[in-house]
């Protein structure tokens, strides 16, 4: 299956929920310590043993933390920045037009952007400046700001079923839900003792969530009795960076780590690994399974790499 | 330049997750020096794969010698027990085994080694697979684990098994009847001639134990087992065996399957056991009450490269950190832990402070006392599960039996819990100690 060289480190990879195959994949300079940022839209052929193509990128000024396609607009994609804006791009204009938005209101780097995929008409960003924020596309300023956090959040994720409630991971070691329409956070749970660098819902189920930390392990809770964990998840040798669930199988899961490796697992079973992929050759930080397509995986980390291959393949063959 | 500094901490803190509740009192306070030194160190902890790891360990139940489940069970049959049971349990390929190490005492030297060739063959190894015996007295079984570990670290093999053995049942302890003359000359030399109990009353004496102290150690010992039986602590560390038994009364044969450790009292109290005689001398403490018991047993401890665990998939019980015997004074013989752990902890890298748990073997309750106050250790951290006063001392397999016990505790108490000590004081007067720290549990 295909791979692309990315100028810069991968940072985060998305799918297209409106084409199959096209990928957005942030990526920033100097592993997003210093320097710019890129963001690339990647169209997959329709033959696998085609490499893939660059549709379009656009630079920034700061390295690209994550990515977001729009849910209503299937041109719009919407970028995380190390310098604390959230940015618009909209694919049918031209370059010079882009970004259609900028909104600069976090006071430091923007790790994750979430598209809310039930009212598909606002998205969320979280940022290392301890908050979220709730935008919409035809406002200029945020239209709430959730400040809860001690920590830096790393990850917002909206619930796939109820359009108003969602989840963010920080490295307050807590993992919040909260309801747009409640004035704080509704559930606290201090998901583990270390950093939790991301956080997912259950596609269906919308009372489980999976949170990954940097204690190695992903743990997976149902907020319904979120005592202790339904299951955790041993594998990794370092940090986990990124948790999803799969759109297609309830019980399956991806996840990617500072060990360089993407793994697949099955919550519910004892030997809860499925499947590891060791293709990375740095720090995995990006994972994402296609919506449109069952079973397959995208990947991409610091090694200016980013993978898509089919689930039970080498990502490495082509 | 600081944001950059800034984004490489918040990074890096993501590597080194020993550092998990400080984000915060540090999250200002940053140097570029310190954060390329802690990036070092977490790829140390994050687990070397030249790390020498512990994937399996189990022992047999520990049973009274001469009355108690094994004292017709003979040290091959024990052996072969445990043996079987490392195999079985993590479906590792018999022939890949480099080396099998066995510590055990009292059994002639040569003829005992033999009978744990010949389990090895029972335990379904092939021809191929060498044995040898080990003996250190007391810490043969730890310092079986420690050789095999040294093996592989040394690239001698990549997967080997420590193990330990003992029928008490079979096996007395006797006097040496022959010396050199020279002896008389030598104190010290001398000194390693004392029986094991004289040398607790010299501990008592020289370091001011009392009987009581000994006592209430030897009814925590009882009280900590029986619970930690009765919980089931140690079903998953103990494989059940299937042996013979002779009535003593009618001398019929009996088929049992022994699962249970046979010597723990659970209503040990201090009024029954002040009542013991002292053992060993007229107007000593030490008693059949407040020392270890004579037991039979045996345990198997499998140990292999981390990047063969990995590759085989297997989970990582513990991680083996260090081991230091040292030498002490043969007529205190029992405070060998006193000196033995620090200098373990010392080639581990860590302070005492860093250990969460212990496993002291009590030989007797004087030096075991002894040893714990010596070094300051908080007593819910040692021998939380009962010690050899109450589960028994097969001497030669203490101490893998410890590392079975230990890990497993280490595994129940999970991330409080990283490092852990096994230590024992040495007959002839040497102490011995291990560092182990906790596996992917």
């Amino acid at each position: 299956m295909p791979v692309f060289k990315t100028p810069f480190n991968g940072y985060s990879v998305k799918f297209s929920p409106f084409y199959e195959n096209r990928i957005a994949v942030a990526t920033a300079q100097n592993f997003g310590i210093l320097g710019n940022g890129r963001l690339h839209v990647l169209e997959l052929s329709s033959n696998p043993s085609l490499p893939i193509t660059e549709l379009i990128a656009y630079d920034t000024a700061d390295g690209v933390y994550d990515v977001t396609w729009s849910e209503s607009h299937d041109s719009v994609v919407v970028a995380a920045v190390a310098d604390g804006s959230v940015k618009l791009y909209d694919l049918a204009l031209p370059p010079t037009s882009n970004p259609i938005r900028s909104f600069h209101e976090h006071t430091r780097e923007v790790h994750s952007a979430d598209y809310n995929p039930v009212r598909r008409d606002s998205f969320l960003s979280a940022s290392w400046d301890d908050t979220v924020k709730l935008w919409t596309v035809d406002r200029p300023t945020s239209v709430r700001t959730f400040k809860e956090h001690a920590y830096c959040v790393y990850s917002a994720v909206w619930n796939p079923r109820h359009a108003d409630v969602f989840a963010s991971a920080s490295g307050d070691c807590t993992l919040r839900i909260w309801d747009v329409r409640e004035p704080g956070s509704t559930m606290i749970l201090p998901a583990h003792d270390h950093e939790i660098l991301s956080c997912d819902w259950n596609k269906y189920d919308e009372c489980i969530i999976a949170t990954a930390s940097v204690d190695k392990s992903i743990k997976v809770w149902d907020v319904r009795s979120f005592r202790v964990p339904i299951s955790v998840l041993n594998g990794h040798s370092y940090a986990v960076r990124k948790v999803k669930f799969s759109p297609h199988v309830r019980n399956l899961m991806v996840s990617c780590s500072y060990d360089m490796s993407v793994c697949v697992w099955d919550f519910m079973v004892e030997d809860a690994l499925v499947s590891r992929y060791d293709h990375h050759t740095e720090f995995a930080v990006g994972v994402d399974m296609s919506v449109l397509v069952e079973g397959l995986i995208a990947s991409t980390g610091w090694d200016e790499l980013a993978y898509v291959w089919q689930h039970g393949t080498d990502p490495r063959a082509s | 330049m600081e944001k950059a500094i800034e984004r490489q901490r918040i990074l890096l803190e993501h590597l080194n997750p020993n550092s998990s509740n400080s984000v915060f009192s540090s999250s200002h306070t940053h140097q570029s020096t310190d954060i390329s030194a802690s990036f070092c160190s977490a790829g140390e902890t994050g687990g070397s794969e030249n790390d020498v790891v512990i994937v399996a360990a189990y022992r047999t139940a520990i049973c009274k010698a001469k009355r108690g489940g094994f004292k017709d069970t003979l040290s091959d049959d024990l052996l072969a027990s445990v043996l079987k049971a490392v195999i079985e349990k993590t479906n590792v390929e018999p022939s890949e085994v480099g080396d099998i190490v066995v510590g055990t005492v009292l059994g002639p030297g040569s003829e005992r080694a033999i009978a744990c060739r010949m389990a090895a063959f029972y335990a379904g190894f092939p021809e191929t697979v060498p044995l040898r015996t080990v003996n250190r007295q007391c810490s043969s079984g730890l310092q079986a684990v420690a050789d095999v570990a040294a093996y592989i670290k040394a690239g001698f093999y990549d997967i080997g098994i420590g193990a330990g053995v003992e029928c008490m049942s079979q096996d007395n302890i006797s006097r040496i009847v022959k010396t050199s003359s020279k002896a008389e000359n030598f104190a010290q030399a001398r000194d390693c001639l004392l029986p094991m109990g004289l040398t607790s009353e010299n501990v008592v004496q020289r370091y001011g134990v009392t009987r009581q102290e000994q006592d209430q150690a030897a009814v925590e010992s009882h009280r900590r087992a029986a619970a930690a039986s009765a919980s089931g602590k140690f079903k998953e560390e103990i494989i059940p065996v299937s042996t013979k038994i002779v009535d003593p009364k009618t001398g019929e044969e009996k088929q049992i399957i022994v699962s249970v450790d046979d010597g723990i009292r659970p209503n040990a109290n201090l009024a029954d056991l002040a009542k013991l005689k002292p053992a060993f001398k007229k107007d000593g403490t030490t008693t059949a009450g407040n020392a270890s018991q004579v037991s039979d047993g045996a345990a198997a401890v499998l140990l292999m490269k981390r990047s063969i665990a990995v590759q085989k998939g297997l989970p990582i019980l513990g991680i083996f950190r260090s081991f230091s015997a040292v030498g002490v004074d043969p007529s205190v013989m029992g405070v060998g832990p006193a000196f033995a752990i620090p200098a373990a902890v010392k080639a581990a890298g860590l302070e005492l402070g860093n250990i969460d748990l212990f496993e002291i073997n009590e030989a007797f309750a004087s030096q075991f006392i002894y040893s714990s106050k010596k070094l300051g250790l908080d007593p819910t951290k040692v021998n939380v599960n009962g010690g050899a006063i109450a589960l028994g001392h097969p001497l030669g397999a203490t101490g893998a039996r410890c590392v079975a016990t230990l890990l497993n505790e280490m595994k129940r108490r999970g991330k409080d819990c990283r490092y852990g000590v096994i230590s024992m004081c040495i007959g002839s007067g040497m102490g011995a100690a291990a560092v182990f720290e906790r596996g992917d549990f």
